[in-house]
């Protein structure tokens, strides 16, 4: 049993020609301290594995469990203290009439914690924004910004599980650097279990020990770290998204211009 | 030849309690029919150059230049009429956030075919069109995507469906802000191959806004960098390895990468100095 089990899990959306599977029978594994990472495709599926853990995607199939416990309909409070996600758009999640103040210090109210003024300034210094940005609302901010306002909400609860969605998406290297550290120190430190979606392969491999490569609504293969660093893959999609990570390459116009 | 866009010395300020603060801070530059890369740190003011460039400048915000020049036309005092004749004809605007500039409750095809109608003789001319870019993004299924709202879309469609809209017109200028940046990298790579060709094919001139540095290496022809609202360093994008301002040799360090590296990475220790 793992911190979190996912067996056979399917997703679907709408009725009739509208019917879209986002997600056709995934099954994997978590143990309490790893991170997992989760690649693919754009529109495979990842994002609803995230929402259909945290209870906000129509399953249709399958079991979705936590610590052991089967997770079924609205989740509790206690769930959201122990599960924290950062969704993939900061500026859908973050309300648009709410200051950053007011973002970080209402879930430590709903969940009882104490010092919350210390808290909301160490968290806001934690993700390299200062206090001069706490009474900001999410228009006043950058892309960049938002999104790190969106990773210190999750990590202010001290949450046991983090489902990171993108998380460093609107980051440039330096920025991003800082936080894949904080999300690293935090996990040696607390003991936390992580899935962690990206389509960037070097912060998969940074961040995660396993991963799962998803294309389609389903997982076309499972790969360890030392796969990654030695770019063994045997699925071909796998094989193309490692090919296509060094970059634009002058051929790659070409190669089209050719064609057309 | 006069250049497609004129900058000079743009400034962009916001109200804030300890009065005006300037967050663009004296940016000029200009562009041929090229691409053109704007990199830098997050906060530093790249999206906001892009905006008022557009006259887009959210208020309570205000942006002034000493130059603002589209193929010759001052933008500065532009009225109205002739905004609308630009933007989103000659000048297109790719959001960084693509759910907040479509709109949520209009299907993306009537999205698509309002911009793909003013292209068009036909309505069945402009929805197959409308198809054929969603198409030519990746879309796997075009249309369904055609018939869905925007918050039925996974992150990386919304993107693509606002590349789509913007590159119906067929602008003369595009301002692209990390118009790739949900999109997994072998779809990455047939967006810019699209833009590629609109540059190259079509002499359009692209403004790419992007933190990707090694997209931005191999895709572009020339990059600015920006930090704390002011243009450090401009340089050949081939050269971007070379870079002399220390915010800009920092960067490669920090990048994570597949073969495995230094835990944790390393940081920049960033210099006052840099901010002055
Ligand atoms: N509310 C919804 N209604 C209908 N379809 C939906 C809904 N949410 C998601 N989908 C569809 O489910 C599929 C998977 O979406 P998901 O967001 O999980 O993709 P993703 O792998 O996260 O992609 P990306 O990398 O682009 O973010 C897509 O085809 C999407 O259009
Ligand atoms: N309405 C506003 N009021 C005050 N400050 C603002 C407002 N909008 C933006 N800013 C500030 O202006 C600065 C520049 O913002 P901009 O969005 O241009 O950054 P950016 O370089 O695009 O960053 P990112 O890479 O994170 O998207 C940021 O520090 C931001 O906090
Ligand atoms: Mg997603
Ligand atoms: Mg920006």
């Amino acid at each position: 049993m793992g911190m979190i089990d996912i067996t056979d899990l399917a997703v679907t959306f709408g009725h009739g020609a509208a019917r879209v599977q986002a997600v056709r029978g995934i099954s994997f594994s978590v143990q309490r301290g790893e991170s997992y990472g989760i690649v693919g495709e754009s529109g495979s599926g990842k994002s609803t594995v995230l929402r259909a853990l945290v209870g906000l995607a129509p399953v249709t199939k399958g079991t979705l469990a936590l610590d052991g416990d089967t997770l079924i309909g609205r989740r509790s409070k206690a769930f959201y203290r122990r599960v924290q996600m950062v969704f993939q758009d900061p500026y859908a999640s973050l309300h648009p009439r709410q200051t950053v103040d007011s973002v970080l210090s209402e879930p430590l109210a709903i969940h009882g914690f104490d010092d919350r003024e210390g808290r909301v300034a160490r968290a806001l210094d934690d993700v390299g924004l200062g206090l001069g940005f706490r009474f900001r609302y999410p228009h006043q901010l950058s892309g960049g910004q938002r999104q790190r306002v969106a990773i210190a909400r999750a990590l202010i609860l001290e949450p046991e599980v983090l489902l990171l969605d993108e998380p460093t998406s609107a980051l440039d290297a330096s920025i991003q650097a800082e936080v894949l550290n904080l999300l690293d120190r935090v996990r040696t430190e607390r003991g936390l279990t992580y899935i962690l979606v990206s389509h960037d392969l070097a912060v998969v491999a940074h961040m995660c020990e396993r991963l799962m490569v998803m294309q389609h609504g389903r997982a076309v293969e499972e790969l360890s770290r030392a796969d990654l660093h030695a770019r063994v893959a045997t699925h071909e999609y796998t094989r193309t998204l490692l090919l296509a990570s060094e970059g634009y390459r002058v051929s790659d116009g070409a190669a089209q211009g050719a064609a057309s | 030849m006069t250049p497609l866009l004129e900058v000079e010395d743009l400034r962009v300020s916001f109200p804030t309690r300890h009065g005006r603060t300037e967050v663009v801070r004296g940016v000029s530059f200009s562009l041929g029919r090229e691409r053109l890369a704007i990199v830098g740190e997050s906060g530093s003011g790249k999206s906001q150059t892009g905006r008022a460039i557009l006259g887009l400048t959210p208020p309570p915000g205000k942006a002034t230049a000493a130059r603002l020049n589209f193929e010759g036309q001052d933008l500065r005092n532009a009225t109205p009429k002739q905004w609308r004749d630009l933007r989103g004809r000659r000048i297109s605007l790719v959001m960084q956030d693509p759910k907040f500039s479509l709109n949520p409750v209009m299907t993306i095809g009537r999205q698509l075919m309002e911009a793909a109608t003013r292209t068009s003789q036909t309505r069945a001319e402009a929805k197959d069109h409308a198809l054929a870019m969603l198409e030519a993004v990746q879309i796997r299924d075009p249309l369904r995507v055609f018939k869905a709202y925007p918050h039925e879309l996974s992150g990386g469609m919304g993107q693509r469906a606002m590349i789509a809209m913007m590159l119906i017109p067929e602008p003369d200028l595009l301002i692209a802000d990390e118009p790739t940046s949900a999109l997994d990298v072998t779809v990455q790579i047939e967006v810019l191959r699209i833009l590629d060709r609109l540059v190259t094919d079509r002499g359009m001139g692209l403004i790419f806004i992007s933190h990707d540095l090694r997209l931005v290496s191999s895709f572009c022809d020339r990059v600015l960098v920006m930090y704390a609202g002011k243009v450090v360093e401009e340089l050949r994008a081939s050269n971007l390895a070379q870079a002399q301002h220390p915010y800009t040799q920092g960067l490669f360090n920090c990048l994570p990468k597949i073969e495995g590296g230094i835990r944790p990475l390393p940081t920049l220790q960033r210099d006052a100095e840099w901010a002055r």
